[in-house]
């Protein structure tokens, strides 16, 4: 799993690479805790090189979209791989997620 | 005991360090005592090469020091095995004598400390008040012994000086490991032993919980035939089921809760118990699933997510209700069951959750699992997936118990995963409609 943050025209580039299981989602939570502190972020997420996610990285998810939100700022996922994608239809998220 | 020593790393490193001293002293003594051996053997075959030219006149060589001489001995009497007495004459090289003779009644006391072979043996004295290490070989022709003088510290001083500096050493080395591990070793061993030793319990006592939230006893009557496994990872997950007859109703729950530890455990607990106390009663399906979701938002402080699936089966109308949050999907006879996507619980309290229905039949079977099942992983890191899932419940025999085809799953999940280990709960509700 790797996590790589960017930003591009005050836009915050997260993508995240390989496979959020139970093991990386605590490396990956480490990796935005410090974007969920910051006020009037626009947040974009690149998922599409994401091969697996488990239910807690979704769980890391939905509490980073609502930092990020919280503090003024905009969240969206712009690219998702076929398996993240039908996790989130699974889990209805698709629809908060993916606007 | 075992288990005592294990818990008490001061005893074990004791112990440890007992052992590693009883080794290296073994180790330095079987050194030394070979070397000793080494020297007997090496001077004992020196002399039998002087046998051949000193022996015609019976005379024993001395080495002292810068001396070199030469001393007649005779037997005057003899201690069996351990000790001899000798009176002796030496001379030097020109026949002088250069040490009283018999009439001095002086006596050579030798101890015995080796037997070389058959006839030869070595032995220690005290000539001149130097100790000396003395190879006799009895002469066979004559009444007299043949013997070698050689100083002892002269063959076995150096030795004996590396010996004493090499235990000195390996004394120094075990207080410096003792010292070492009393003060630093060991209390960082006992820290994580005792963190470990916390984390066990609370993960035993995590688990206990998981296995009291789920129900046990299944129901088996004339119109359902039910059974359920759960098989947690090595960590606590969340996953958790709850079902069972309710005023002629199959009343079902399955959820995973989007964590594992005790945590999670604890919200599993909650919304086990909060099912038991609510599923009396007339309550629609999908507002029960309303009532779960606003309970999970509001212990928000959990910061947990839960997928659901519930509802339940009509005995006499055999119409299942379900209300789907975000959970896997279920299988009736191995095909999916047309479930909405609705979100998981714990993410918006006002999310308008719907009920679906679907008319079994006789002799149909329910499906209901949990992700770990699909999300299982082969060696080679693949999915166990929907696809297999289906597979395995075509080719199964409508005719066998629930329990068996539970077993059946386990088996077949556990032959897919192979040597890998189990990555996630797995919790499976097998019903059969009689």
């Amino acid at each position: 799993m790797k996590t790589i943050i960017e930003e591009k025209n005050g836009v915050v580039i997260v993508s995240v690479q390989g496979e959020l299981d139970t093991d990386t989602s605590a490396q990956f939570q480490r990796d935005i805790e410090p974007l969920m502190e910051r006020k009037d972020t626009k947040v974009e997420m690149d998922l599409s090189k994401l091969d697996y996610m488990s239910s807690k990285a979704l769980r890391i998810l939905v509490a980073f979209q609502q930092a990020v939100t919280r503090n003024g700022g905009s969240f969206s996922i712009t690219k998702v791989t076929d398996t993240v994608q039908e996790v989130f239809d699974m889990t209805g998220l698709s629809a908060s997620f993916l606007r | 005991m075992k288990k005592r020593i294990s818990e008490s790393p001061r005893l074990l490193i004791i112990l440890l360090l007992a052992l590693y001293g009883l080794l290296t002293t073994g180790v330095t003594l079987w050194v030394l005592h070979d070397s000793l051996e080494h020297s007997y053997r090496l001077n004992y075959e020196d002399l039998e090469d002087d046998l051949k030219t000193i022996a015609p006149y019976l005379e024993l060589r001395m080495n002292q020091g810068d001396k070199d001489c030469f001393a007649y001995l005779e037997l005057v009497s003899s201690v069996q095995h351990e000790e001899r007495e000798y009176s002796y004459v030496v001379r030097d090289k020109e026949g002088e004598v250069i040490a009283p003779s018999f009439a001095a009644g002086r006596t050579l006391k030798m101890k015995k400390v080796k037997q070389l072979d058959k006839t030869g043996t070595c032995w220690l004295a005290d000539v001149w008040g130097d100790r000396c290490f003395i190879i006799i070989h009895p002469f066979p022709t004559r009444p007299l012994e043949l013997i070698g003088v050689y100083d002892y510290d002269y063959i076995f001083g150096d030795r004996e000086e590396t010996a004493k500096d090499f235990i000195m050493v390996l004394v120094f080395l075990f207080l410096l490991l003792l010292a070492v591990s009393w003060f630093w070793i060991i209390p960082v061993v006992e820290r994580v032993l005792e963190r470990k030793r916390l984390a066990e319990n609370e993960l035993n006592e995590a688990r206990d919980l998981q296995q009291k939230a789920v129900t046990t006893v299944f129901p088996k009557n004339s119109f359902f035939d039910s059974h359920a496994v759960l098989r947690p990872a090595r960590e606590v997950g969340g996953d958790i089921y709850r079902f069972g007859m309710q005023d002629g109703k199959f009343q079902y729950v399955i959820g995973d809760v989007s964590d594992k530890g005790t945590t999670a455990a604890l919200l599993m607990f909650t919304i086990s118990s909060f099912i038991h106390s609510r599923t009396r009663g007339e309550v629609p399906v999908c507002e029960l699933m309303k009532e779960l979701n606003c309970l999970i938002c509001d212990n928000s402080e959990y910061e947990m997510l839960c997928t659901l699936f519930l509802g339940h089966i009509d005995a006499e109308t055999l119409k299942m209700e379900y209300c789907n949050a975000g959970h896997t999907r279920t299988l009736v006879n191995g095909d999916f069951l047309d479930q909405d996507s609705q979100q998981l619980a714990g993410l918006d309290r006002d999310y308008p959750y719907h009920t679906q229905t679907v008319q079994l039949h006789h002799g149909d079977r329910v499906l209901l699992y949990t992700d770990g099942v699909t999300e299982a992983r082969g060696a080679d890191r693949s999915f166990f997936g929907e696809k297999r899932l289906q597979e395995w419940m075509n080719g199964l025999d409508p005719a066998i118990s629930s329990e068996a085809a539970c077993q059946s799953l386990l088996d077949t999940l556990a032959a897919f995963r192979g040597n890998a280990l189990q990555n996630d709960d797995i919790a499976i509700i097998y019903i059969k409609i009689v």
